[in-house]
């Protein structure tokens, strides 16, 4: 037998020819990323690069911009009193409601997390808001809190022999009615991660608990709640950053004649704030700098989620 | 336990639901009902006033007689249903194509060797932690430059690029042995061909949820519309909405028509979430627990 090599393959070679036959095959595979990565590009990266330059610069929109280094920020974190209000705002109601909605989640989630029907119709009803227009929800409240005696808030007020109240236009009341619009427009969805969350639970583990005597609460303590910690943190996480970008319920319930923020700026948050700032002010190069405020306070906040780091570990 | 807490929460399904019976009365109150002292809880003369007046000739304007909802916008052909028109293309359009985008990518980056694919991902991943807002003022330029304010490019186009869609596709897509794709290679299958008619099939629960989620979004979509959007004929719901109550905010008067095209507005996406509710529960599960 003789054998007839008429190429001595070289390991060099061999790897070589694999690494132009992979990315041979992989052409396909780059135009099919192609119209997302051109549109995620166009519409996101570049926008986001274009805003950091924005931000240390006094862009109006009609003059080219001019470089003014950290000036806006400076405005910002140091001088601007309606800045400071509407982070501070946004702090107290991002904290309560989040509180507060992700409480009434958990409790929703064990008191109707089963399959029987009633079950079923009380997710549904608490489910609703989630799948409502905001700016029709908005509306509604704006109706409900009207100042007048008629307003229904007023009305049951009134079952109690209690003066009417003028909702809108009293600033200690603003953020509390923030609040409950967030925790009645968020339970329901916050209810439904938490009981897939619950159902994931082995029920072993309350089988023993009992078996060893364990109390109701001993067992939501030490079965339940730790075994919801990722979900938990899931929930918080989101909540935490959808609050911080409230927009719709400042503009359409609290919205004044001559201002975003309602009265005396009671109701200004950090992105009716962008929003005044930018676009009815157009002052852009500040809009900008505020832009990249929330991105900072946001970013922070992700980083706590361990869904970026296991999403990678993933791959 | 969970005994005891679910009296409360029973009443708690009542002030759950009284917005939305409270804005089903307004909208079927007569005017002068709406801003009766005290006010009634079930219309005691129920009229479709608020959505058609008869007696309204906009020709003979009178302070007392309020123009329904189908007899407003004057200047925009077909008024009210215009706005809901919009919505819906905008919502059908950008869900189709960004799903096709979104499936194309998440394909790309799991099925196939692509040098560089993990980088590619990270970036996707990370760009979640973005407020979107961030990108409102560049954006905002960027269809101003290419005059596309005002128009349904400028609803679409900067809405088809959803980083989220792509990473719960892959999540998903990663569940889907790749011996069916090694096995259609062998067979001599193209790329496109597979992904269309071997993982695509298998993903439609993956794209029900997502759809679902997209068409909500873009049928709620708000602050985007109300910076493109100059000329009433352009509007979506949301924004017809916001200037109908800007323009009528201190008039009770007009409270009635608002709660209307309020109702008209949420109805649809309530019907369409009681419709598909399965998915829409599955997805958000999905999206929760694997994230």
């Amino acid at each position: 037998m003789t054998a007839v090599i008429t190429k001595p393959a070289t390991p060099a070679r061999n790897h070589r020819a694999r690494q132009v036959a992979r990315w041979r095959r992989a052409v396909p595979g780059y135009f099919m990323l192609l119209p997302f990565v051109a549109l995620f590009c166009g519409f996101l990266v570049w926008p986001l690069l274009n805003s950091l330059y924005f931000a240390f610069t006094d862009f109006n929109g009609v003059k080219p911009p001019g470089w003014v280094g950290g000036e806006n920020f400076a405005r910002l974190w140091t001088e601007d009193t309606r800045f400071r209000k509407a982070l501070l705002n946004s702090l107290i109601y991002v904290a309560c409601a989040v509180t507060l909605s992700t409480a009434a989640s958990l409790a929703l989630a064990l008191a109707f997390r089963g399959t029987s029907w009633q079950d079923r119709i009380m997710r549904t009803i608490f489910f609703l808001p989630s799948v409502t227009s905001t700016i029709a929800v908005m509306l509604i409240w704006r109706w409900i809190f009207s100042g007048e005696r008629f307003g229904l808030a007023n009305t049951v007020l009134s079952w109690f022999g209690a003066e009417p109240v003028s909702w809108l236009s009293t600033p200690r009341w603003t953020i509390p009615l923030l609040v409950l619009m967030a925790v009645w427009g968020g339970c329901g969805y916050g209810m439904v991660i938490f009981v897939s969350g619950l159902n994931a639970i082995p029920e072993e583990f309350y089988e023993a608990a009992r078996l060893d005597g364990a109390t109701l609460w001993q067992q939501f303590r030490y079965i339940t709640l730790p075994q919801l910690g990722p979900v938990t943190t899931y929930v918080v996480i989101t909540g935490l950053i959808g609050a911080f970008q409230v927009f719709e319920a400042v503009y359409i319930v609290f919205r004044a004649v001559s201002s975003v923020g309602g009265v005396q700026d009671s109701a200004l948050m950090l992105v009716p704030y962008l929003y005044d700032m930018g676009f009815t002010r157009f002052q852009l190069g500040y809009a900008s700098a505020i832009a990249w405020t929330l991105f900072l306070i946001i970013f922070v906040i992700s980083m706590i989620q361990l869904r970026f780091t296991r999403a990678v570990r993933e791959l | 336990m969970t005994r005891l807490l679910r009296i409360p929460l029973y009443l708690a399904a009542i002030t759950m639901l009284a917005p939305f019976y409270w804005m089903a009365t307004a909208a079927f109150k007569p005017v002068p009902e709406l801003t009766r002292n005290p006010p009634s809880f079930v219309p005691g003369d129920p009229t479709l006033d608020a959505f058609y007046e008869p007696a309204y000739d906009p020709a003979i304007r009178k302070d007392e007689i309020v123009p329904g909802l189908f007899q407003r916008w004057e200047d925009v052909p077909g008024g009210f249903l215009r706005f809901i028109g919009n919505s819906l293309l905008v919502a059908t359009t950008v869900t189709v194509l960004s799903l096709l985008i979104a499936a194309l990518a998440a394909y790309a980056l799991t099925k196939m060797d692509l040098p560089g694919r993990r980088v590619i991902f990270v970036v996707v991943v990370a760009s979640m932690m973005i407020p979107w807002q961030v990108t409102l003022v560049p954006n905002y330029l960027i269809v101003r430059n290419l005059e596309w304010l005002n128009t349904y490019q400028g609803y679409i186009v900067p809405a088809l690029a959803k980083a989220f869609v792509v990473f719960f596709l892959v999540q998903y897509m990663r569940a889907i042995p790749d011996d069916l794709v090694h096995a259609a290679r062998v067979d001599g299958a193209g790329e496109w061909r597979i992904w269309w008619r071997v993982v695509m099939p298998l993903m439609r629960p993956a794209l029900a949820a997502m759809a679902i989620f997209v068409v909500l979004a873009e049928w709620n979509n708000f602050l985007w519309p109300l910076i493109i959007v100059q000329d009433d004929t352009m509007a979506n719901v949301p924004v017809a909405l916001s200037r109908l109550n800007a323009s009528q905010a201190f008039n009770p008067q007009h409270m009635g028509v608002i709660m209307a095209a309020s109702l008209l507005t949420s109805l649809p996406t309530v019907i369409f979430f009681l419709a598909f509710q399965k998915h829409f529960t599955r997805g958000i599960a999905l999206s929760g627990i694997k994230g």
